[in-house]
């Protein structure tokens, strides 16, 4: 695990466009990313689009990253990648639906069809709202503190924090039942 | 890749629950980050995880061209308000003298073109006295001595001015 100094010199290598220092970067954080993006969408594909775009916005926005936890940062913009996501596949469902009368199947659910082998968490994860799903995994892969995550959402951290307790709950009970 | 402290957690949950209620929604999240543990997510494809940096190394010359042009904007701009900067600072403090008004003669030409001298010098003398005052007034405005609104004394010296015009003009 890379540590203070050792990241700070490593993203101020990103800084000066040393390709080195973003392959570090994507060593160390591509594993989490892609846990939060494959836990949140329930699909492979969707999750390798997620992460690419993750990383090419990563090198594109280095230079707007002023200092603080680089970890909050990140993950700040890869909740807003799985958000427009989101956005997008709402409205493209919206236009099927008004083109052939039907609705598509929920986006985030996982489909066998596609070949991936769906886990029991995952099945399980898609009966929680969208929301609550992604804040549990936006809380479990960023590693990020109630504190962060609060002012990441913009919401008072008691909001956060009892919609975490009620979701792991509900999950919980789920995965036991 | 726990990672969390559940003593900041038990701390931040006795602020808002009861301190019988801390230990058992501690449980909660515990048992449910356990769960996540034991199910952990796939890892990206070794292939995803090379595109990707081939991706990174295919954009990085154009973002470090991005870069260097915003640089040099944001120095350009720099430069150009210490330009501007410099400029007013220069006219500000090297600025010739500024004309605050001019001059005109009041005596019209038809008093130097007069045959009847006694009358003309009577005149003569009044109207001399008179721009003399105006004058002296002037000056205490001009150079900001006089204790009355400074509009309204202008336009008094205006009307007296005019008057003392027509007057001469009527005989």
């Amino acid at each position: 695990m890379v540590q203070g100094d050792d990241l700070a010199r490593i993203i101020a290598g990103c800084k000066g466009g040393d390709a080195q220092c973003f392959s570090r970067v994507v060593d160390m954080y591509s594993s989490r990313c892609y846990g939060y993006f494959y836990r949140s969408t329930g699909s492979k594909d969707i999750s390798d689009e997620l992460l690419s775009e993750l990383f090419v916005k990563l090198v594109e926005k280095i230079g707007s990253y002023k200092g603080g936890s680089f970890e909050s940062w990140l993950f700040r913009i890869a909740s807003n990648i799985f958000h427009d996501h989101l956005r997008s596949k709402q409205r493209r469902k919206k236009l099927l639906e008004s083109r052939q009368g039907q609705a598509e199947l929920e986006i985030t659910e996982p489909r066998q069809s596609d070949g991936e082998l769906v886990d029991r968490l995952q099945s399980q994860l898609v009966r929680l709202d969208k929301e609550t799903r992604e804040l549990i995994m936006l809380r479990y892969y960023s590693q990020l503190s109630f504190k962060e995550i609060a002012q990441m959402r913009s919401e008072p951290i008691g909001t956060t924090l009892a919609k975490m307790h009620r979701g792991l709950k509900k999950l919980r009970l789920l995965m036991e039942g | 890749m726990d990672g969390h402290e559940p003593e900041n957690l038990r701390e931040l949950l006795g602020r808002f629950f009861d301190a019988g209620q801390v230990e058992g929604r501690l449980a909660d999240f515990q048992e449910a980050e356990r769960l996540l543990r034991e199910h952990p997510a796939p890892e990206p494809d070794e292939m995803l995880i090379a595109n990707i940096k081939a991706e990174i190394a295919m954009r990085l010359p154009a973002v470090r061209v991005e870069t260097f042009r915003r640089r040099l904007w944001e120095m350009a701009g720099i430069a150009a308000a210490i330009a501007v900067l410099t400029l007013v600072g220069v006219r500000l403090f090297h600025s010739p003298a500024r004309q605050t008004g001019y001059y005109a003669s009041l005596i019209p030409t038809a008093i130097w073109e007069s045959t009847n001298i006694a009358a003309d010098d009577a005149d003569l003398v009044l109207f001399t006295t008179e721009i003399e005052q105006i004058k002296d007034e002037m000056l205490g405005l001009e150079s900001g001595l006089g204790t009355g609104d400074a509009d309204s004394s202008v336009a008094e010296l205006e009307m007296e001015l005019i008057q003392i015009s027509s007057d001469f003009w009527k005989g």
